[in-house]
């Protein structure tokens, strides 16, 4: 098989099969660990801990809970500390020691139904301020927490009284690059992304992608808001320049249409905030990279800034299974290195090959 | 059946378009997709060469087509070579033990939590609907229940910090944003990490290196420098140094660029990056001779390197528009010296009638030009270096310039624009060299200057490098800052900061900022009285704002202090008749009072002067009365001379204009107009001296030019004399004169040249050397004039009758570098003076020769030497001929050279070798005149036995 040999290739290095349902894995930073978190057959929840090792990844540990366990996240935490939050089917938050698992270190019930997607900013040396976890669920309510803050949370963005509410999907951090400013951002079933402005306590920005959101990540979280990309339930992802903001028109975005089916997840590169993979229904990966335009700012007819977006490049492509990809994540560590799981019931840990040379 | 027929009608594709011909001519994309969808899904039957044929076609239209896009499995060993794949599996084999160590130290260091730094939580339970139009519309409840807080969490509560944050907020609540052009002053350019560990350090200021580094590629480059300053400031590393120089130099930031590119070399001597950086920066802030340095290097390194060639090629093309540009200053120069010189045959004819040449008249007009203009080619204006000799700089300089005239002196045959333009510089530098000792080393020793401290000598250093760079701006900020800092100092010594006002009064005349340089010239003055220079600037400052009068008295006060600066005179002399035509009669009393310069002052300089004069009958009368009493003396044998030309009693004018030199051998005009005695007594070589002199006091005398013309003529050095002509109509284009006579020579240059073909010129040519006279240097030099300013002296025929004992001092003329060496030879090829080259040769080291020809050599230059050796050296030194043929053979491109040889040159090389080997000497036998013949691809020269 001959392959184009300067472009990035993705390496399947480890397969490994498992005996549940996986949902999320994260990697340890600072590790060559990464853990899955998921549910049992028998109804509860799972968090495994495995070691890349010689070819082969070790389980060094597994921790059996109550509540299936939905998603996961390091990025609030030091990097002494590495504490996990993991948000569960029943709307709990829970920060573990992964030394000393039996009981949580915060515990809170954060939501009245499940807790679709967790994330946190900073710790581990990203994001300046407070160590923060912001959490979306079924019940309509995106919350911010602070893990020293015990039963309530910081902000809680919720729909007003009387308002549908909307399965919440995912959630993500973003313009955390002083003390005060941060963002979170929000992607709703029915199609809607919304921008919380944590700094003024205001929704900032909202659209409709039309397509339920699966995914929202901002390129970093650590500096003034760069890019946002968001995928959505019927194959197509939108690339939001986030630099400039319209009164009216927004943030000027580019969309491609990528997987067959749902993309599941996108995550950008650790070490370069310009490539990013998602993760498609069809158990495919798809890696990008987004082209900057020549001037990124525009003026409009009335002499007011508008963003201008890029492009978007495919630099490789791979079917990995039959079932959809549900998470995927880069070591931060380690480029190129990254691990997913699929609901074949299998973990991979996989190689991206070349990516300082794109 | 059912799905066929609905792909292939939903695509609306006849089956008959799947077909190698229709899909070969189809050039419209989304049906050839449409027909690959139809083909894939195989509804109409497998066929996959056609597929193929299908995306090929595609492909060759849109490369990017997403219908291309296939299912790939994941890339597997197979898909690399082994190599590669046992790197890829090492590397992440390196990767887990490594992080694996890391780890373990982390752990081990976690035994201190640090809350301190943490920032605070930031609210408690704030509601933000998720709807806009209330979200915007309404203010957010801000349902502030703030939970009770942990008795622990009581102590750590720094509560200035939470005031602070709760004004904040308060502040921000009602402040919209709309843009969020990332605001980069919000970004803290440090980070705190007293408490953390080396490791998580190192994690921290690799993640924020490579924030730059995205920053960078996205163009946002103060953003880049904002995340490599917060790399550094956790953790410095050589990356980010250098990444940062690059950010810097995208946005000019030359000097933050040039230390961030010497902290890298300071730790990595060697790094390519980093020195090609640094030539960039070099490049950009024209130091070229630093840039071409640093890229040399890099392509020592890299041979290949094509930045390092592109910039190079770069540093060549600035170099040379720097230099075209200069040229045209040169020019400029050259114009303005003309004014010069006009004007003052104006004042000289007016005076004493002597010469008939027409160049005067035609400028009397602009003779009110640009007086601002005028006196800087004279080289006075320039800062003084200090010639006390504090700095090891300035010396250099000295010498620099004194090379340089060596060099300009043997070459001044040339042509070449290039050398001429630096002809003139060397005047120039020589002249301020000249003119400093002629000032400053003349003030009173009691006002000896103080020890300037060094950094403001190096100032001052770099003050003087910007101005004769001509960067006056530039200069005026190290002037201001070098005085800030001496007054800083508290260093006693008004001599220096006398000099460091003048200098910046010399930047602001320079850029016409007139009343700042009169201001500076007066704290200058007030620090060190009567000093020649700042009375000098601020005559001229005074003159340009029209101020006239007080422009009179500083000149007048000059001339007190010494009567012998040209351009004081000058300046006096236009200055009274304005005055007159301003004020008329009575214009003397409006002037104001023109202050007496005390004695002391006078007697000091003229102590230097005259006692450089060689007057022997000092003491018998007051130096003053003594000097009007030559002066008189002067003026009355210089008129007797000119009476005497009149009336064509050429030798009685002789003897006057001698006696006059002897009160004053710094006059040019009575050179010249010496020469014009002895030229019509047919006395040419005396009439060359006296040109010689006159022009190495003033370099752009036309009548000087023009004598020794003629004088060359006269001697049939045609090619001299017609080098002179151009001269003249160089400087003066309409004189009539200059033009017949230039024709006539090069017309009798070509009848000796045809003539002297088939003659063999075994002359011997003795070398002559321009600063021949040591006394006539020396008078020369205490007038401010230099003798370094002359143009073209450098004739073998001119001076037959040249001392003998000169031939030592051509030594000192050695072309020290290929480029010296290479102006000669061109210079030389230009004319194809062989007996030039012959002298070249003499003094030239025969093994120094492959280094200084470089790349040099062609054929043009071989066949010249090979005349010169063959005529001129081989009767005087077999041995310095064989020995410079040995060398010569091991110059670059010298095979590639010596094949290109035409027939006549061949036969001249076989000439010589002939010639060579009919010769005996102790130094080499006919076989090895054999052999080296052989080199020289002449293998068919068969020689005397």
């Amino acid at each position: 098989m001959s392959v184009s040999l300067d472009k990035p290739q993705i390496i399947s290095h480890i397969q490994k099969n498992l005996n549940y349902t996986v949902f999320d894995t994260k990697w340890i930073p600072c590790s060559a660990k990464f853990v899955c978190m998921g549910n049992f057959a028998r109804g509860t929840g799972v968090i495994q801990v495995y070691e890349v090792q010689q070819g082969e990844v070790l389980l060094i540990k597994e921790i059996e809970k109550s509540k299936p366990i939905k998603c996961g996240t390091f990025g609030f935490t030091s990097l002494q500390q590495r504490y996990l939050a993991t948000g569960d089917f029943g709307g709990g938050l829970n920060v573990w020691n992964l030394e000393t698992p039996d009981v949580p270190v915060y515990s809170v019930n954060a939501h009245k139904e499940i807790i679709n997607a967790i994330d946190g900013v900073g710790g581990l040396g990203i994001g300046d301020g407070a160590p923060e976890i912001v959490t979306g669920s079924r019940d309509g309510t995106v919350k911010v927490w602070d893990p020293r803050q015990k039963e309530s949370p910081v902000a809680n963005m919720e729909p007003a009284e009387g308002e549908a509410k909307r399965d919440c999907w995912t959630v993500a951090f973003g313009h955390a690059f002083n003390e005060q400013d941060r963002c979170v951002c929000a992607g709703y079933d029915n199609g809607d992304i919304k921008l919380f402005d944590l700094r003024n306590m205001s929704l900032r920005w909202e659209t409709n992608i039309k397509n339920g959101v699966c995914c929202v990540e901002f390129d970093r979280k650590d500096i003034s808001m760069n890019k946002l990309v968001a995928t959505s339930l019927e194959g197509k992802f939108h690339v939001f320049d986030m630099r400039t903001q319209h009164p009216s028109k927004g943030f000027a975005s580019v969309s491609e249409k990528a997987h067959k089916s749902t993309i599941w997840q996108v995550r950008h590169l650790p070490q370069n905030r310009d490539i990013f993979i998602t993760a498609g229904g069809s158990g495919s990966l798809n890696l990008w990279k987004y082209e900057y335009p020549v001037q990124r700012s525009k003026k409009d007819a009335d002499n007011i800034d508008m963003g201008v977006a890029g492009l978007v490049g495919l630099l490789q492509n791979v079917t990995l299974s039959t079932q959809p990809i549900s998470s995927l994540d880069w070591s931060p560590d380690k480029q190129g290195l990254c691990v997913c799981s699929a609901f074949d019931q299998t973990m991979r840990v996989l190689i991206v090959t070349k990516l300082n040379r794109v | 059946m059912l799905k066929k027929t609905l792909l292939a009608k939903m695509h609306n594709i006849p089956v008959e378009h799947l077909d190698y011909n229709f899909i070969e001519n189809c050039s419209d994309v989304k049906t050839l997709e449409k027909i690959l969808g139809v083909l894939r899904s195989g509804d109409e039957g497998i066929y996959p060469h056609l597929i193929e044929f299908c995306e090929k076609k595609i492909e060759n239209l849109y490369p990017e087509s997403r219908a291309l896009r296939k299912d790939k499995a994941p890339a597997t060993a197979a898909s690399f070579t082994s190599q590669e794949w046992q790197d890829i599996l090492t590397d992440l084999e390196n990767w887990t033990s490594d992080i694996k160590g890391n780890e373990e130290e982390i752990k081990q260091q976690f035994i201190f939590e640090n809350c301190e730094k943490v920032a605070a939580v930031h609210g408690s339970n704030v509601t933000i609907l998720s709807s806009q139009e209330k979200g915007i519309n309404e203010k957010p409840k801000r349902k502030k229940r703030i939970a009770p807080r942990d008795y622990k969490e009581w102590d750590k509560i720094d509560i200035d910090k939470e005031c602070a944050e709760v004004d904040e907020k308060k502040d921000k609540e009602d402040s919209v944003q709309t843009v969020s052009r990332s605001s980069l002053s919000e970004i803290k350019r440090e980070i705190d990490c007293a408490d953390l560990s080396q490791i998580e350090k190192k994690y921290i200021a690799n993640h924020e290196k490579n924030k730059g580094n995205e920053a960078f590629a996205a163009k946002d480059y103060d953003e880049a420098i904002t995340y490599y300053t917060r790399s550094i400031s956790v953790m410095p590393s050589v990356a980010a140094y250098n990444n940062r120089a690059q950010a810097e130099i995208k946005l000019c930031q030359w000097t933050n660029a040039l230390n961030d590119c010497q902290k890298v070399l300071e730790v990595e001597p060697k790094n390519l990056k980093g020195i090609l950086r640094r030539a960039t920066v070099y490049l950009n802030t024209g130091n070229f001779k630093a840039s071409i340095a640093d890229l040399t290097e890099v392509i020592q390194a890299e041979p290949s390197n094509p930045t390092a060639k592109k910039l190079l090629n770069e540093v060549e093309i600035r170099m040379a528009n720097m230099q075209s540009k200069e040229k045209v200053k040169g020019k400029k120069i050259l114009i303005e010296q003309i004014d010069d010189t006009n004007k003052e045959k104006i004042s000289a004819d007016s005076s004493s009638h002597v010469g008939g040449e027409t160049a005067a008249t035609a400028f009397q007009k602009s003779v009110m030009g640009n007086v601002q203009k005028k006196f800087p080619s004279r080289g006075d204006i320039r800062p003084e270096t200090d010639e006390k000799g504090l700095s090891p700089v300035t010396k250099e300089n000295a010498e620099k310039a004194n090379q340089e005239t060596e060099s300009t002196v043997r070459s001044t045959e040339a042509k070449d624009q290039r050398l001429k333009n630096k002809n003139l510089e060397n005047g120039k530098y020589a002249g301020n060299h000249s003119s400093t000792s002629g000032s400053d080393e003349s003030r009173p020793q009691l006002l000896a200057s103080g020890v300037l401290p060094p950094a403001v000598a190096c100032l001052k250093e770099q003050g003087n490098e910007l101005f004769k760079n001509g960067q006056f701006g530039e200069a005026v900020i190290k002037y201001t800052q070098a005085i800030s800092d001496f007054e800083k100092c508290n260093v006693d010594s008004p001599v220096d900061l006398s000099i460091l006002y003048s200098n910046r009064a010399a930047c602001f005349l320079k850029n016409g900022n007139c009343a700042d340089c009169i201001e500076d010239c007066t704290r200058a003055l007030d620090l060190q009285p009567f000093t020649v220079k700042p009375l000098l600037r601020r005559a001229m400052a005074f003159e340009s704002m029209e101020r006239y009068r007080q422009a009179y008295v500083d000149y007048k006060t000059v001339l007190q202090i010494d009567s012998g600066i040209q351009a004081a005179n000058t300046s006096v002399n236009r200055l009274t008749r304005l005055l007159i035509d301003l004020d008329g009669e009575e214009w003397r009393g409006k002037l104001p009072k023109i202050p007496s310069v005390t004695l002391s002052f006078q007697q000091c300089r003229l102590k230097e002067v005259v006692s450089k004069r060689d007057e022997k009958n000092d003491g018998v009368l007051s130096e003053q009365e003594k000097c009007k009493a030559t002066e008189e003396m002067f003026l009355s044998f210089k008129q007797k001379g000119n009476d005497f030309v009149k009336t064509s009693q050429y030798n009685e004018a002789l003897k006057q204009y001698s006696e006059c030199l002897k009160l004053n051998p710094s006059d040019s005009a009575i050179y010249s107009n010496r020469a014009l005695c002895y030229l019509k007594l047919n006395q040419n070589e005396e009439a060359i001296q006296d040109c010689n002199s006159a022009l190495l006091l003033e370099p752009s005398n036309v009548k000087a030019y023009y004598r020794r013309g003629l004088a060359y003529k006269n001697l049939q050095n045609y090619i001299a004399s017609i080098n002179d002509f151009k001269e003249v109509l160089q400087i003066a284009p309409h004189i009539t004169e200059a033009k017949r006579e230039l024709k006539e020579a090069t017309d009798c240059l070509k009848k000796q040249h045809d003539s002297c073909i088939n003659q063999k010129q075994r002359k011997k040519i003795p070398i002559q050397e321009v600063s021949n006279s040591d006394e006539e240097e020396g008078e020369s030099g205490e007038n401010g004039r230099t003798p370094g300013s002359v143009l073209s002296v450098n004739h073998p025929h001119g001076f037959i009758d040249a001392d003998p004992s000169n031939w030592k001092d051509t030594l000192h003329l050695k072309p020290t570098n290929a480029y010296e060496f290479g102006q000669m030879l061109n210079a030389i090829k230009v004319k194809s003076d062989v007996a030039a080259c012959a002298e070249l040769l003499c003094i030239v080291t025969p093994e120094n020769m492959p280094l200084l020809m470089s790349c040099e050599l062609d054929t043009e230059a071989l066949a010249i030497i090979i005349q010169a050796l063959d005529r001129h050296l081989l009767q005087k030194s077999p041995e310095m001929v064989y020995s410079h043929l040995m060398n010569l053979q091991k110059a670059d491109r010298f095979e590639m050279v010596c094949s290109l040889l035409g027939k006549s040159e061949k036969d001249q090389v076989k000439l010589l070798f002939h010639h060579l080997s009919a010769t005996e000497s102790k130094e080499f036998t006919p076989d090895d005149v054999q052999k080296l013949a052989n080199r020289y691809f002449l293998h068919e020269i068969c020689l005397r036995t």
